[in-house]
Parts: C-alpha cells; structure tokens; sequence
C-alpha cells in the first residue's frame, strides 16, 4: 500500500508546481475588479483543463487551474465511518479557521474533503515550493505512520501538510476505540 | 411561466457580447484532424493488440500516442483511452524508462510524451463518474451523520490500475519535465 504512496505524492507535487504558474489577471467582465477566474468561471476561455490524480476511487486530488487561480481539492481516505466522522470534524476544524491558513478555502468542492483557492496574490506574497509543501504535509499528517516515514525521506523538509492530516485521523481513531473500550466495560462491570 | 424567479436567472448567458459566451471553438488549431467515429477506434485497437500479441510493447504504445482521436467523439475518445491503459499495463515495470526513453525521442517525440501525459490524467479522472454515480456522498447537513445511507467505504476499486498509471506519470516527468504537464493543461485539443 505504501509502496503507491511515493508515486502519488510526487505526481501531486510536480502537478501543483505545473498548475501554480499564474499571473495577474483582472476582470473581463467588471471593471477595477480582480477575482480568481477559477470561482467566477465569467470566461470559459480563461479556464484550463482540470487535472485528476487518484490513488483509488477514495483517494484523489483534483487540480482545477485558470489564469489567476488554482483550486486544489482533496478527497481523503475514510476505511469506514468512524474515519469518516473523523475527516468531517478534522476538515471542519481546519475550514472554520480558514482564514489563518490564508489559501483554505472555507467549503470544500463537491465530492471532496477539503479544498485550497491559490491567487496570484499567494503566490506573490509566498515562496511557491513552501505552498506545494503545506499542501503535501497536510495531507500526509492523517495518513498511517508509515506513511510519515516515507515523506521524510521524500521530503527532507521537517514541516511537511497532506501527510499530517492521514496520519492524525489513525490516531485520533485510535484514541476513540481505546475510549470506547474502556467506557462499555465500566459500563458493564455491575452486570458482571 | 408565472412562477419563474427572474432574479435566479443569468442574463449574461443571453447576451451575445459576454465574455461567458465565448467562442471555444476557436482556440482550437485549424490543422485539427478529422471526428475519429468510434469505428475507427476499434480498428486501431485491433492493430494495437496485433502489436501487443507479437511482442512489440514499444511499437504498440508508439502507436497508440500516434494515433490519438484529438478531434474524435466522447466514445471513439474512451475506446481509445482503454487502449492505451491496456498497453500502459502490458509493459513491465522494469521496462518503463527504457521504453519511454525511445517513443519520447526521436521525431515527433514531445508530442508523444505530451499525449501519454493527457492518457495519464484522463485514466486517473475516469472512474470519477462512475463511482460519484454509484455512491451519492452525502452532504455535511447540521444534523450531524446518516448512518443508514451506505457508502462506497475501503480502499476503493481500482488500484491497481491508479498505480501503474501513478508509476508511468513518475517516470514521464523524469523524461519530459514539468512542461509538459503544463501543456496538458493548456491544450485544447483534449484526448
């Protein structure tokens, strides 16, 4: 299973670096406005063709590209509910701050988890290597530890966001069977 | 007709003048070839397992590339996307970079490593449907989580196939660099 991991990281990751190629661009339709084309779609011609890259059915991340914008949406793995639950709270925490992750946008893309909008303006402000990073970490941080593992020696960067966020729902998963263990047993003690 | 909320509509469509109405058709180059039918397709399938059964891996996927439906319909477009993932599939993993090395050189060598770019991604997009179709992912409602709706749960189908094409996109890169994906996305002339 880790074994696609590497393949899929990086073909992520040399997408992203193609995609973030965008420049300044202002409104065609309304005049001194500056909006990322990728949400207003007001010009089809200013669109470019979405880029798909999937694991497996679960697991994909969809790259919508314009001139002045990318959209980047992750579907995260879920095994079974409780994983499920725990991606929904996970992203939630993360969308309802959305604003101090400056790129997150605050409600995912239908059939994904969790989405970025990336401007111009991002990648003016920030080094766009360091954006693919935070993306790539954040992800991975939910993935098993092995998964971890792999990244740091893909990545030699110490922070990296994809992977943090697999790994963080294995072991919040964890955390919630142990509870559940010792809840039903205290639970059932008087019926012993 | 009474009851149409002319608020909900956009008038933008309507006028001829708008940038929404772009005419699309005329990004693509004139020197754009000829509807593939889905017939047509076939038939280059056909020759693509001729190769394939004679041994010739290269040959096949140099065809393959070389005789992409740019300007097909949706079904000549799928039958030759099953094309290519079943020579994708039929070349070893050892034999990956010698045999890109060769169909990515030589005449016409970038737009072939272009094209298998275009396959790579359209194989990766392709069961999107399908799946979206087979299990409606429910919409985070503020009642919380249905627990009778079933749901496409493990690791999903298709796997295998992903990884072989994750693999060919590793090496691809390898040989034609970040442009080319780029020129994935700016092409219109889509596979």
């Amino acid at each position: 299973m880790s074994q696609s991991l590497r393949p899929y990281l990086l073909a992520v990751r040399s997408s992203l670096t193609a995609a973030l190629a965008i420049s300044n661009f202002a409104s065609q339709t309304s005049e001194r406005h500056n909006v990322p084309e990728i949400e207003a779609a007001t010009s089809p011609e200013l669109l470019l063709n979405p880029l798909t890259i999937s694991r497996n059915e679960n697991e994909r991340v969809l790259i919508e590209p314009s001139v002045n914008s990318v959209r980047v949406s992750i579907r995260i793995k879920q095994a079974d509910e409780i994983e499920h639950i725990l991606v929904h709270k996970f992203t939630r925490f993360l969308t309802q701050r959305a604003e101090s992750f400056f790129i997150l946008r605050r409600k995912p893309v239908k059939g994904y988890d969790i989405s970025f909008l990336i401007t111009n303006f991002h990648t003016e402000q920030m080094l766009k290597h360091k954006l693919v990073d935070f993306i790539i970490q954040l992800y991975v941080s939910s993935a098993l530890p092995i998964y971890r593992l792999i990244n740091e020696r893909l990545t030699t960067s110490s922070s990296d966001s994809m992977e943090e966020v697999d790994k963080e729902i294995s072991e919040m998963k964890l955390f919630l069977n142990a509870r559940a263990r010792f809840v039903a047993e205290s639970f059932l003690t008087p019926f012993d | 007709m009474a009851q149409l909320n002319y608020r909900t509509i956009n008038i933008d469509v309507l006028d001829p003048e708008s940038s929404i109405n772009f005419p699309m058709e005329t990004l693509l180059p004139p020197t754009l070839p000829a509807p593939t039918t889905s017939g047509a397709a076939a038939s280059i399938v056909n020759q693509v397992r001729q190769l394939l059964r004679s041994g010739d891996n290269e040959g096949a996927l140099r065809y393959v590339l070389e005789t992409a439906p740019l300007g097909g319909d949706d079904r000549a477009k799928e039958v030759h996307l099953a094309a290519v993932v079943e020579v994708l599939q039929g070349i070893r993993q050892g034999e990956m970079s010698r045999v890109l090395e060769s169909v990515c050189t030589g005449e016409g060598g970038s737009e072939r490593a272009d094209c298998l770019m275009k396959y790579l991604y359209k194989g990766m997009a392709a069961p999107a449907p399908s799946s979206a179709a087979q299990s409606p992912r429910m919409s985070p409602q503020s009642t919380g989580f249905s627990q009778i709706q079933a749901r496409n749960l493990g690791e999903g189908g298709g796997g295998q196939q992903m990884s072989v094409l994750l693999n060919w996109h590793e090496k691809l890169v390898e040989v034609a660099g970040t442009g080319s994906i780029v020129r994935v996305m700016t092409d219109r002339r889509t596979v």
